[in-house]
């Protein structure tokens, strides 16, 4: 058996060869083939795999020349011209396809004369290619296909909103899944789903991992099945109390034990509690993050509150259901709640606005990038339109160069048709080299994004240049190459050959000339105008954003999970907190430390729901007051520097014994206090103790920096509220030392204090703005960057317009300056006739730029899609650029000494 | 073919010229006559073979060589065919020959080149 490079070799040689004659190839096919086995076999024993490359390449060129020779041959016994169809003569097969071979090998000469001009139009093309190609890959792997589960477009989000009640998505509770489960029809399974964060303990170190909770059936909901062992089954299941069996994700079995094949069976412990591992999802399995580690088996509890919400349900509709049935089955449904819960009548329903939503699993992981990724793909398609138009300018140069040659050509008797053939393989092969080049760029683009996108992505990790985007990119690459074959065509094949030949030099360039490229000119302004407000908006969404004020101080803020698990003795637990921060406190160079359940931009986990004020009752059907809730030891919000507005701050013996007081933020006040008292004033969560407000405090961006901020109540460490939690704590710490530094010390503290908490990650606070803002930064980037791009291209495109123009009118300008026009007035004449091209490029752009930023409202923040500033600030500069761009040419035609320019022809 | 005009054959194409000359040592098959042709000019002549076998068929409908009964070479294809020369063939490739000479002499008389 040869070696495999040698097979390939061997296989291509036998495809090359059916470019030959027909009898050609059945006398000495075979021979042709075993010589050259014979010659890459030896290649490959002197020199390897590599060596086998360059006999290929000769072999096949050797070949196709032949080819071209033995099919010339053929056709010049047959008394015809080589390249023209012969008539009354069946066409052979392959004679079309070789016809072919010939034109492009002309092209590939004719290109290759003028170096210069393929390379720029390779390099331009390739770049616009390129980028088109890498963001295709990420909306084609992120957008367009679907889920990697089967009929994934079946897997729907159940959840319901209530925009009356100022909460955050209420998703589902336990009553609610209990009462579809029964009664809804629209679904084959419907699950139940949970991510929590949980203490894993019982391997070499502790950790604190992602953790869903799921019931067994999320295996007939997402039809995956695991790698190693099995799936839950309904004995698996717990429904209150800690869970008993795992099954772990391929990160979890990556991270905490190696791939190890024997997993199945053994036992980890999450929250203290042991959980046996029955099984292992395959790779690639991301549900429903990417950075869960273990499922856990929890089914619907049977006599769980119907009226607690936070809870994910995850159904397969049946086949044929379309989710506005389903959609419209829940929201029929959900009239009958009051059967569960007296708070949940129909009219609480209307007026919570409260419905149901159906969404499809891919459209609920991707709506927040969607709109962003459509931008920046029509963003980058527009940078290939610049970049086509610049190249379309290359082409109508060489044009004006070629005319002769051309004329030269049809007058021996090329037809037209075959003239344009010759210009469509030279523009074919121009796409195709850009395609090439584009191609390469993009892998290398992708692999970069791939490893250092944006996190807030979903699906990164499945982007990847395969076979789609390979078509998009050669789909792309033809249709630019007979785009310029037809605008090369429109500039030759006229009708008026003749006049070509006749044409004297030095004529001026006739109006109509001109057309085709002023077009081109007015188009590139046009773009470069719509991108410039793209990327402008976006700067100044960034800016506003930079702006906002979080409420808290970021720098020298550190933030560090600390979790000492859920423990059935809060007090306990509470009081270790205060001995961490006590300790902590006591390190040199910390100057404020605090522990809080919900860190300001990112937080997770919090509590909330609707309270009672004292002395205003709520009428039956009314909505109650709503609010967020946290708990927070009392240096916390002066670590975090939060000022206290009014009232006294929270102090060691709020976080010690039990002063019932409470603290509240300026839009709690706003919301539900604004025409009364606050300070002294009572509240009641939950049916549980009256506190006190004893303070108001300022506003905290507690979701993200632009994320509204919401009523928050702050109550001390010392809380027993029991819808709150300190299972899962931030520890804030802020220093001016160095994160390195000081962080081991407070690890030691940890560790001394709670030896079973796990290490968890440890942030600056100023990292966990900036990543709020990655959407946002991310796709100001690449606007930003192909706004450059496009200004630039645009102002090279302009100022080789302008000086064409200027050279095809020299003697023209010759003849005004002999005839005593001042050079001011020269130039003048030179830059009015860009500017004039330019004004028409503005006004189109303008009349574009308004009605496409609408489209990006959606991710602006802050900053309305037709600021004047930026529309303003875009057509300045433009105007700028155009003019200097026109301002060289024209200062050379200014200075041009009359006799020289008669002179010139 | 009694009696036909050999310089209607010269100055003979280059590559029936490596050809007539690598058979003139005996019968070869296409990929010897490729192998002698390469050794012969130390690497800088390379007949690749569609180019081979093209010129071979038409040497061969020229009478300058003809397909023979080869004694194959233990580790070769028996499948193989091999060529020789004809009587024409060689007297055309003798004919190059005197050209060639007749022309190296002129140089050499030119001085064109350094005597050795």
């Amino acid at each position: 058996m040869d070696p495999k490079p040698v097979r390939a070799a061997v296989r291509l040689y036998g495809a090359a060869l059916r470019f030959l004659p027909q009898g050609f190839r059945a006398r000495y096919g075979r021979d042709l083939e075993f010589d050259f086995r014979e010659i890459v076999l030896r290649a490959h024993m002197r020199r390897g795999a590599s060596g086998v490359i360059a006999p290929t390449l000769h072999g096949v060129r050797d070949v196709m020349l032949s080819a071209v020779r033995e099919r010339g041959r053929d056709g010049a016994m047959n008394g015809t011209m080589l390249g023209q169809p012969i008539r009354g003569r069946r066409a052979q097969p392959g004679e079309a396809m070789m016809r072919w071979m010939i034109e492009l090998q002309q092209a590939a000469r004719s290109l290759a004369r003028r170096p210069g001009f393929a390379i720029a139009a390779v390099l331009t093309l390739g770049l616009g290619i390129g980028a088109n190609v890498a963001i295709f890959a990420v909306v084609d792997a992120v957008l367009i296909q679907p889920l990697p589960y089967p009929e994934s477009d079946e897997i729907a989000v159940i959840a319901h909103h209530a925009p009356g009640l100022n909460l955050p998505e209420l998703q589902n509770s336990e009553g609610t899944l209990r009462f579809y489960r029964e009664h809804a029809r629209s679904f084959g399974a419907l699950a139940r789903v949970q991510t929590t964060e949980s203490n894993l303990t019982g391997l070499e170190r502790p950790a604190r991992i992602m953790v869903a909770e799921v019931s067994p059936n999320i295996f007939d909901v997402l039809r995956t099945e695991p790698r190693l062992g099995r799936r839950f089954v309904a004995e698996d299941a717990v429904t209150t109390g800690p869970p008993t069996r795992a099954i772990l994700t391929e990160q979890g079995w990556q991270a905490r034990f190696a791939r190890d094949p024997d997993v199945i069976g053994k036992r980890i412990v999450l929250n203290g509690q042991p959980v046996e591992i029955v099984g292992v999802m395959p790779d690639g399995f991301r549900f429903p993050g990417r950075e869960t580690e273990v499922f856990v088996a929890r089914e619907v509890d049977p006599a769980g509150p119907f009226g607690r919400f936070g809870i994910s349900g995850l159904a397969r509709l049946k086949p044929g259901v379309t989710v506005d049935a389903a959609h419209r089955e829940l929201n029929a449904l959900q009239k009958r709640f009051g059967e569960f819960d007296d708070d949940l009548t129909p009219a609480f329903l209307e007026r919570a606005q409260w419905s149901a939503t159906v969404e499809r699993l891919h459209d609920s992981q991707v709506e927040d990038v969607r709109t962003a990724l459509w931008i920046v793909f029509g963003t980058v398609g527009f940078v290939l339109l610049i970049a086509c138009a610049n190249v379309a300018n290359l082409f109508l140069v060489r044009a004006e160069g070629r005319h002769r040659e051309i004329a030269v050509r049809a007058a021996i008797g090329a037809g037209r048709g075959r003239l344009a053939w010759l210009f469509l393989a030279e523009s074919l092969l121009l796409g195709l080299a850009g395609g090439a080049v584009g191609t390469a760029v993009a892998s290398l683009a992708v692999e970069a994004l791939v490893a250092r996108g944006p996190e807030q992505l979903p699906r990164l990790h499945e982007v990847a240049v395969g076979a789609r985007t390979m078509a998009f990119a050669i789909a792309v690459s033809l249709l630019i190459g007979v785009f310029f074959g037809l605008v090369a065509l429109v500039r030759y094949v006229r009708p008026t050959m003749g006049a070509a030949l006749r044409e004297s030099r030095g004529d001026t360039g006739s109006r109509e000339r001109h057309t085709l490229r002023h077009a081109l000119i007015t188009a590139q302004v046009a773009l470069a105008l719509v991108l410039l407000v793209g990327s402008g908006l976006m700067l100044r969404s960034f800016e506003r954003l930079r702006a906002v004020d979080p409420g808290f101080q970021s720098n020298n803020l550190m933030s560090i999970g600390v979790s000492l698990g859920a423990s059935p003795d809060r007090a306990r637990t509470a009081a270790a907190y205060r001995e961490i921060v006590r300790e902590v406190a006591a390190l040199p160079g910390v100057e404020g430390v605090g522990v809080i359940n919900a860190m300001p931009i990112a937080a997770t986990g919090l509590n909330g729901g609707s309270f009672a004020i004292e002395g205003r009752p709520v009428s039956d059907n009314a909505i109650p007051p709503t609010s967020m809730w946290t708990v927070a030891s009392h240096g916390t919000l002066k670590a975090l520097r939060v000022p206290l507005i009014s009232g006294r701050a929270m102090e060691p013996r709020d976080s010690e014994t039990q002063t019932n007081s409470a603290w509240v933020n300026q839009t709690f006040v706003k919301r539900h206090l604004a025409d009364g008292t606050v300070l002294g004033q009572r509240i009641q969560l939950d049916g549980e103790t009256w506190l006190t407000i004893a303070g108001v405090v300022g506003d905290v961006r507690t979701f993200g920096i632009d994320e509204e901020v919401t009523p928050m109540v702050y109550l001390p460490l010392s809380t027993t509220q029991p819808t709150t939690s300190i299972e899962i704590m931030s520890l804030a710490v802020r220093t001016d030392l160095a994160m390195n530094s000081v962080l081991p010390s407070i690890r030691a503290i940890i560790e001394r204090v709670a030896p079973e908490a796990p290490i968890t990650t440890a942030r600056m606070m100023d990292e966990v703005i900036a990543e709020s803002m990655a959407d946002t930064s991310f796709t100001m980037v690449v606007l930003g960057i192909a706004a450059a791009v496009a200004l630039l291209l645009g102002a090279i495109g302009l100022y080789g317009v302008i000086t064409y123009v200027v050279a095809q009118r020299t003697r023209e300008i010759g003849v005004r300056i002999a005839l005593g026009a001042a050079p001011g007035r020269v130039m003048g004449l030179v830059v009015r006739q860009g500017l004039i091209v330019v004004g028409i490029g503005l006004v189109i752009g303008l009349a574009g730029a308004l009605a496409l930023t609408r489209l990006m409202e959606s991710i602006l923040f802050e900053v309305s899609a037709r600021d004047p500033l930026v529309f303003g600030a875009v057509l300045v500069m433009l105007a700028a650029v155009s003019v200097a761009a026109s301002y060289l040419p024209a200062r050379r035609a200014a200075m041009l000494s009359p006799l020289e320019a008669l002179r010139t022809e | 073919m009694p009696n036909r005009d050999l310089s209607e054959y010269l100055p003979l194409k280059a590559a029936w010229l490596h050809i007539l000359l690598a058979l003139a040592e005996g019968s070869r098959h296409g990929y010897a006559i490729r192998a002698s042709v390469e050794e012969r000019s130390e690497g800088r002549v390379r007949l690749w073979p569609a180019t081979l076998y093209g010129s071979i068929r038409d040497m061969v409908a020229e009478g300058l060589i003809a397909e023979v009964a080869g004694e194959p070479a233990p580790d070769d294809d028996p499948r193989r065919r091999y060529y020789d020369l004809t009587g024409f063939g060689r007297e055309v490739l003798q004919a190059e020959v005197r050209r060639l000479a007749k022309l190296v002499e002129a140089a050499r008389l030119a001085q064109v080149v350094a005597e050795t």
